[in-house]
């Protein structure tokens, strides 16, 4: 009998069953349910207000927009445009700043 | 127990990094989304504008430069930098507080000046009773006098002895002169 869908096989019970959360899934648990998350997002959104790194992103999505007319843009379009610049851009003592508590953060929750 | 620690550390950083990059991540996409959000309802309105900006301009500084404009010229419709007209009278409408008749903004001051102040009717206003020997008075004394009974706290018009009836009417402040 031909499979007239490609389908990956089912999973057996029993390996669904070992499946472990990875630390990673782990910590992103707690990171979010402590608000610590979100308090580092808040924290991060002000410091790239602060220094500038927002306004610069804006004036790329405008200049692509101004390029491309402003309804052929998508926004999968602007992510990809400004996901390269935007890492690269990133000042030094922000992200300095920013993964001291993430390292504190971990520290705290006894890892 | 240092080779441990070191490997914590290092999948520390390593983990760090990884949840720095999700923060970013997320961020890059508010920011992408805030900037269609703007294009897609064309908020930005110096996205095309700034061409026929630049043409107004140049129409601006070609009238400040033509020597027949020259101000006074257009003496009743001043022309200022923006290329706007402002009448010489300002012709906005509104209520006035006190009487609440729809007044225009550039005779607001006199209109003040019957509807509470120095004019003839505007003392008439609250005291119809004793009209009679308010005109009397009005005419009588111009000058500021102090008035002979102690009792009164407002002064022009009680000079001649009805200063009860008068100094109720004004106590309340609507006379300004005193």
């Amino acid at each position: 009998m031909r499979a007239s869908v490609n389908r990956p096989p089912t999973p057996d019970v029993g390996d669904t069953q070992e499946k472990q959360p990875t630390l990673e899934e782990i910590i992103n648990i707690k990171f979010i349910e402590s608000g610590e998350k979100e308090r580092l997002m808040e924290l991060l959104r002000e410091r790239l207000i602060e220094c500038g790194w927002k306004d610069e992103m804006k004036a790329l999505c405008r200049a692509f927009v101004k390029k491309k007319g402003r309804n052929n843009v998508t926004v999968d379009d602007l992510v990809h445009l400004i996901t390269p610049k935007g890492r690269a851009s990133i000042p030094d003592s922000i992200k300095a700043e920013l993964l001291q508590r993430i390292r504190t953060f971990l520290v705290s929750a006894a890892l | 127990m240092s080779v441990p620690n070191e490997d914590k550390m290092a999948s520390h950083a390593q983990l760090s990094s990884h949840f720095f990059g999700d923060l970013l991540d997320s961020i890059i996409v508010d920011v992408a989304s805030e900037c269609h959000r703007i294009a897609r309802l064309g908020l930005d309105r110096n996205l095309e504008e700034e061409e026929e900006e630049l043409k107004l301009s140049a129409q601006a500084r070609e009238r400040v430069a033509d020597p027949n404009n020259s101000g006074e010229a257009n003496s009743k419709y001043v022309v200022d930098i923006f290329g706007q007209t402002h009448p010489p009278i300002a012709s906005d409408i509104f209520e006035c507080m006190n009487c609440h008749r729809p007044i225009m903004a550039g005779r607001f001051a006199p209109h003040l000046e019957k509807c509470m102040g120095k004019g003839r009717k505007a003392r008439l206003k609250g005291t119809r009773s004793s009209t009679a020997a308010q005109n009397r008075h009005s005419r009588g004394s111009p000058v500021s006098t102090y008035p002979p009974y102690p009792n009164s706290t407002s002064t022009n018009q009680l000079s001649n002895g009805t200063s009860g009836v008068a100094g109720e009417e004004y106590s309340n402040g609507t006379f300004p002169e005193s």
